[in-house]
């Protein structure tokens, strides 16, 4: 939580960012369900090069794929390690007793095709458009109110409470807390019982807050009427532009199904 | 725990999406029967907020720290809100910092949120079952089944997801060995969560009794 930002949004000027948040959202989600079909290893480059044509289409900077990838790049890491020395029967090459394997070699190579492409196509999603817009875009897809309200009020109070829990955490720290030493392979019953305190202390917190926050909604209405914030429409007719994307992508991820299924 | 993308094939993500269609419609369908839901939403809301942020929270066990999952917990505090409320969580998290992921999203929510829901009835069981034991034990002790079985049950899904779709050329007997490994290898883990959700629920009982009930 400590590296967390508030909008994954990255301003830019580009046919990405131009594209109407409902076509985008269906038409990449439906991109990353086709990638994720893809059990061929030579559809892996056709993959990588479309999610690659995208990212640059939307000319959001390499750094922020590069930063992004860096903390799920840890599980890919261990599967590229574990799954080439361990999985499969047909030994490529051997040193002493360190095997690699041509099924676990493969197996791997699909696996990180489909998570980078997969990966680039969510952050495409979530870099070209902002929070509210991709909520809005969602509640226009049949999205329930209650669930869109309670996304928007969590993501509102997220970093408040994560801010709150740092705090205490360190008031924790200044009175003394992590300093004994524990024993290894051992799980301390007094850390534990201060550990679940704070916890019940944010919830507790959080609770009470939850009640002002309620008792000001209450007094702009909410619940008063069933629906709750009205559905954004787009402001002007969507450009030809938009269908021609829409229908690029669409046509690329029937592609890549139908390659799939002719050659598996 | 969550399963990135990439891992699982798409008809495992697809049946992952559908599952979580019909635990989110069953969830929500229970609270709009409550007398006012809306009055509901900014506790769930914030709490929701509270527990992905709680879940940062780590056990010292020297030379490591255990992570802990909590979504026990937050089907014992939320209730039929759990779901919801797991399905934001792991959006967020997969918005914020890339943990799990959007194909997966369905799945993931499933393998947590199920769990969270049956730790739920566990936990209102004691309403009904264990009359015999005394108070706090009994709240004690349906917490510690609630928040133990809650991570046991979402940790055998995704071990079983992660073993059965992986590696095709992983031979039977491998996968069995790599299966009851793995399980076994979690017993601890559940039961320090269901410590920690007991603790955590007998706190709340002398401090804010109100937020247990559900």
């Amino acid at each position: 939580m400590g590296a967390a930002s508030h909008d994954t949004y990255i301003h830019r000027e580009s046919v990405i960012h131009r594209w109407s948040p409902q076509l985008k959202l269906v038409s990449l989600g439906l991109l990353m369900f086709a990638f994720a079909t893809v059990q061929q290893l030579a559809l892996v480059p056709w993959m990588l090069g479309l999610a690659a044509l995208l990212y640059g289409l939307s000319r959001l900077p390499v750094s922020f794929l590069r930063q992004r990838l860096s903390y799920p790049g840890l599980f890919i890491l261990a599967v590229v390690v574990l799954l080439p020395l361990t999985v499969g029967e047909t030994v490529l090459v051997q040193w002493g007793w360190l095997t690699l394997r041509e099924e676990g070699l493969r197996a791997t190579g699909l696996i990180v095709g489909r998570f980078l492409s997969i990966l680039t196509l969510g952050f495409i999603l979530l870099g070209t458009t902002p929070f509210l817009t991709l909520l809005g875009a969602m509640r226009s897809l049949g999205l329930p109110t209650l669930l869109a309200d309670m996304t928007l009020l969590s993501y509102r109070y997220l970093f408040e409470i994560a801010a709150m829990l740092a705090t205490m955490q360190q008031a924790m720290r200044l009175r003394g807390f992590g300093h004994n030493r524990q024993r290894w392979l051992r799980v301390n019953r007094q850390t534990m019982q201060q550990l679940a305190m704070l916890a019940g202390n944010l919830l507790i917190r959080s609770y009470e807050q939850s009640e002002r926050v309620y008792k000001a909604m209450r007094l702009r209405g909410y619940g008063q009427r069933r629906q709750a914030a009205p559905v954004p429409r787009a402001a002007s007719p969507l450009s030809a532009q938009n269908w021609v994307l829409t229908g690029a992508v669409l046509v690329a991820a029937v592609g890549l199904v139908l390659a799939e299924m002719r050659l598996a | 725990m969550h399963i990135p993308d990439g891992i699982l094939p798409a008809q495992v993500c697809a049946a992952g999406y559908a599952i979580t269609g019909v635990a989110t419609w069953y969830s929500l369908r229970q609270i709009n029967r409550k007398p006012d839901p809306a009055a509901e939403v900014p506790k769930a809301s914030l709490l929701t907020a509270a527990f992905f942020v709680a879940s940062s929270i780590y056990i010292p066990v020297p030379p490591a720290s255990v992570h802990l999952i909590l979504n026990g917990l937050l089907g014992v505090v939320l209730g039929y809100f759990a779901f919801p409320a797991i399905l934001i969580g792991l959006f967020f998290q997969a918005l914020v910092i890339g943990h799990g992921g959007l194909t997966t999203l369905g799945v993931n929510a499933t393998m947590m949120g199920v769990p969270a829901l049956l730790a739920y009835h566990i936990f209102q069981a004691r309403h009904t079952v264990g009359q015999r034991l005394k108070e706090p034990t009994r709240t004690g002790v349906f917490a510690f089944l609630g928040g133990a079985l809650g991570l046991g049950i979402a940790a055998l899904i995704f071990l079983a997801l992660i073993i059965f779709n992986i590696p095709a050329e992983l031979n039977a007997g491998a996968e069995q060995t790599a299966v009851l490994t793995l399980s076994i290898g979690h017993i601890p883990l559940a039961i320090v969560e269901g410590i920690f959700t007991a603790m955590l629920v007998l706190f709340l009982r002398r401090a804010k009794p109100e937020l247990l009930e559900g």
